[in-house]
């Protein structure tokens, strides 16, 4: 690494990391539960496995841009990070709280730690992926603002590049975005029409961004492909991706109260949100076919390009799938939306981080790639997770069309319950590819440990 | 060949779409606001409705329901619960989890107080009479 | 004896590649809504044809004529740009503006009016459609009219020349396209029945 203060990224890809794999643990309960129903009820029911695993899902993230940042801007910016000490107070009180929260979860009846935190000052509990008591999402906002301000201040303090200006964009309107998390009124149609501000706004909006800034990064790094090239479709992809996922949005109120021009505007809109992503996916294996240096880290331009490949077919193909109103009528709430979501998650998300973690993990070690041995092991990680988050997708896919053909579309439809039994192979298939997807994700543990010859020692 | 596509101009180009894009969205929430009065059923928003939802957000239904399509799959659609079951069922339904069923999906006991059931029934029947463009498909949900 | 070269042919669009991508998206969505229009209107002639009556069809064609005649200058404006004469490409661009401030004008009349008869998205399918279709084709000519100002503003001060002027083929570019658009607009939504 060129910088020393890029170090403090290393404890915030650790943590995110360890909260990946405690996120799939839980993920692999629920799955379970899906067809033994009572698996480890009262314990731990079924809607609590479920905050923990999305809860961990957001917050190992937010781990792993966090340290994306804290890696990248130093090095963009040529000049040492603000302040590293802030960095590592903010990954001790957020790894604390998020710990704590999740302690929470498990341990108390939810009723009583909203009473215990709180709740009654400001509801903002009870809400999907908003599940976070008062003072953690609090904690998020003091956390959140305070990495920002370490942030800006280093790009303010040296050079201004395209890459850390739209990662900096991203990450600001994370935190802006999040605040209405807050704001919980009692009519139900508001309600949801706001709550999509933080979750749309997020992961088809401002994320897209991040996302946008760290393959960029990557890219520019990996293929030495001139940063004025790389840089620029990096712009035209985010035009794109804002110009369709704002009023993309949309396809988020067709059924929810609001009015019907929402399943027009939301349709021809959201219809073209993949664009970005296919644009990406052909962006990055353009970067690498004309690339100018031959980088020792192979496994980390895999990443790079399975995450435009995974990213345009889950976020993409899938979303397109069911976007469209007509279709979205009878698909809404159902697996085909656990499917979409799984995939296209893991596929721009997840990748994007691990491909940034790959790339600098061994640099923060002290070597410009890891062994061909730690290499190969990282590979199979990939290869074992992708390929069965994808059979995953396909098979809650599957489990989704034959659910809405029963629940939705027959003519005698079937109730909820009976549909689900019928649908039940297809759950205990995705549970086995989930152990598939555990074994990948432990390979990709352990090949932080293997040794071998490492390549070159770093700068 | 390069000159004829430039950063600067790409970067232009997306602050200029962006905000356009920010600025008519705002322009249709506006709208959306203004429309929202026919459609939300917030004349029946009594506070007997207001406790039920807080009651529905505190027990986190979501975890395991849908509302309106949106939330957790493991459990049934219950914005229309209302009409697919009524109260005296669903109040019934509640006092009488979990039902033990050896390998079912098992839903708590919340212990709510006959208060605390009216209000959530109270939020469920407002739920089932906002205006969601005839969705969901059936009464299934 | 080397063989006789040809002259050069661009391959590359005019104008920056970047607002191709745009022109792209942008002819994507109208597209796309114009489809949808068609679409519902075959599921709804008898309301389509009894809404559309009370469009102003006369200020419709006045604003295609405004329209046409202003991409017209911009045409004129890019040519006379490429012959070095960066002042009278401004003049040409300030009256291509001109025009445009005329279509702002009428279609803020015509909005005024619709919003007094209590005319919104919420309606019925057809004013749905028109003005979903005219507000947003609406914000586009704002755009356009923003986007030739600035490089009117540039032309004036002698900022392009005969070697470079990629600015103003790209702002003329979006300017065709939005007058484009409009006249499939104007025939789909304020005349056909």
């Amino acid at each position: 690494m060129q910088y020393q203060s890029q170090a403090v990224a290393k404890p915030y890809f650790i943590a995110a990391i360890g909260l990946f794999v405690g996120q799939i643990l839980f993920g692999l309960i629920m799955g379970l539960q899906y067809v033994v129903g009572d698996f480890l009820f009262p314990a731990i029911p079924f809607n609590v496995a479920r905050m923990v695993h999305t809860n961990l899902l957001i917050v190992w993230l937010l781990f792993g841009f966090m340290g994306a940042a804290y890696y990248m801007v130093p090095e963009e910016s040529e000049t040492e990070l603000y302040s590293p000490k802030l960095a590592w107070i903010l990954f001790w009180v957020f790894l604390v709280a998020g710990a704590l929260t999740v302690v929470g979860y498990l341990m108390v009846p939810y009723a009583k730690l909203a009473e215990m935190t709180g709740n009654d000052l400001l509801p903002t509990m009870g809400r999907e992926f908003l599940e976070q008591p008062l003072i953690t999402k609090v904690g998020i906002v003091v956390v959140a603002l305070a990495f920002l301000f370490n942030i800006s201040m280093t790009v303010l303090k040296g050079r201004k590049t395209s890459v850390t200006m739209v990662l900096l964009l991203g990450l600001w309107g994370l935190a802006v975005f999040f605040l209405f998390s807050f704001y919980n009124p009692s009519n139900l149609v508001l309600d949801k029409f706001y709550w999509w501000w933080v979750v749309h706004l997020w992961v088809e909006g401002v994320w897209e961004l991040i996302l946008g800034a760290l393959l960029a990064f990557v890219l520019i790094k990996v293929t030495g492909v001139d940063r004025e090239v790389i840089e620029k479709w990096l712009y035209v992809i985010i035009a794109m991706t804002l110009v369709t996922g704002v009023i993309g949005t949309g396809h988020h109120y067709f059924w929810i109260g609001t009015p019907g021009y929402w399943q027009w505007w939301g349709s021809i809109f959201s219809a073209m949100e993949p664009i970005p992503f296919f644009m990406m996916t052909v962006f990055a294996f353009n970067m690498v076919n004309r690339r100018r240096r031959d980088h020792p880290n192979k496994v980390a331009t895999l990443w790079a390009l399975g995450t435009g490949v995974m990213a345009f077919l889950g976020a993409g193909v899938w979303g397109f799938l069911h976007t469209l109103a007509p279709v979205n009528y009878y698909t809404h709430g159902s697996q085909i939306t656990a499917a979409h979501g799984h995939m296209a998650f893991y596929g721009a998300y997840v990748m994007v981080v691990l491909t940034l973690i790959s790339y600098a993990m061994p640099l923060l070690r002290g070597r410009q790639a890891n062994s061909n041995k730690a290499q190969v092991v990282e590979m199979w990680g990939f290869w074992l997770m992708t390929v069965s988050m994808v059979f995953i997708t396909l098979f809650l896919t599957a489990a989704g069309i034959l659910q809405v053909w029963l629940q939705r579309v027959s003519t005698t439809p079937m109730p909820f319950m009976q549909a689900q039994d019928q649908v039940a192979i297809f759950y205990w298939a995705r549970e086995l590819t989930g152990v598939v997807f555990l074994i990948g994700l432990i390979a990709y543990v352990v090949s932080f440990f293997v040794r071998g010859e490492t390549k070159a020692t770093a700068t | 060949m390069s000159e004829s596509f430039t950063k600067s101009t790409a970067r232009n180009i997306f602050w200029g779409a962006g905000v356009f894009s920010f600025l008519l969205f705002l322009a249709l929430t506006f709208d959306t606001t203004a429309a929202l009065p026919k459609r939300d059923n917030r004349q029946n928003l009594t506070p007997e409705v207001v406790r039920g939802k807080h009651i529905w957000e505190v027990n986190n239904c979501i975890g395991c329901h849908t509302l309106l399509g949106e939330g957790a799959y493991f459990a049934p659609e219950l914005g229309n619960v209302y009409k697919r079951r009524g109260p005296d069922f669903i109040k019934g339904w509640m006092k009488a989890m979990p039902t033990g069923a050896p390998g079912r999906r098992q839903m708590p006991q919340f212990n709510l107080n006959e208060q605390q059931l009216t209000d959530l029934v109270a939020f469920l029947k407002y739920a089932s009479e906002i205006n969601t463009e005839n969705w969901p498909p059936n009464i299934e949900g | 004896m080397s063989a006789p070269t040809l002259p050069a042919i661009n391959s590359r669009p005019p104008g920056d590649l970047a607002i191709w991508f745009v022109i792209f998206a942008e002819l994507l969505t109208f597209g796309i809504f114009f489809l949808s229009y068609g679409f519902t209107r075959a599921h709804n002639v008898a309301l389509f044809d009894a809404s559309q009556q009370l469009l102003d069809r006369r200020t419709g064609a006045i604003n295609t004529v405004l329209l046409i005649t202003s991409s017209y200058f911009v045409v004129r404006a890019v040519a006379a740009v490429k012959a070095d004469d960066s002042r009278a490409a401004a003049h040409w661009l300030f009256a291509a503006m001109g025009l445009g401030a005329g279509f702002i004008l009428l279609k803020l009349n015509e909005f005024a009016h619709g919003y007094a008869a209590g005319i919104t998205l919420s309606t019925n399918t057809f004013y749905m459609f028109y003005l979903s279709l005219t507000v947003f084709h609406f914000l586009h000519v704002v755009v356009g009219l923003l986007v030739l100002g600035i490089i009117a503003q540039k032309a004036w001060t002698g900022g392009y020349s005969a070697a470079e002027h990629t600015g103003v083929e790209t702002g003329a570019t979006y300017w065709h396209m939005v007058d484009m658009v409009w006249i499939v607009l104007f025939p789909l939504v304020y005349v056909i029945h």
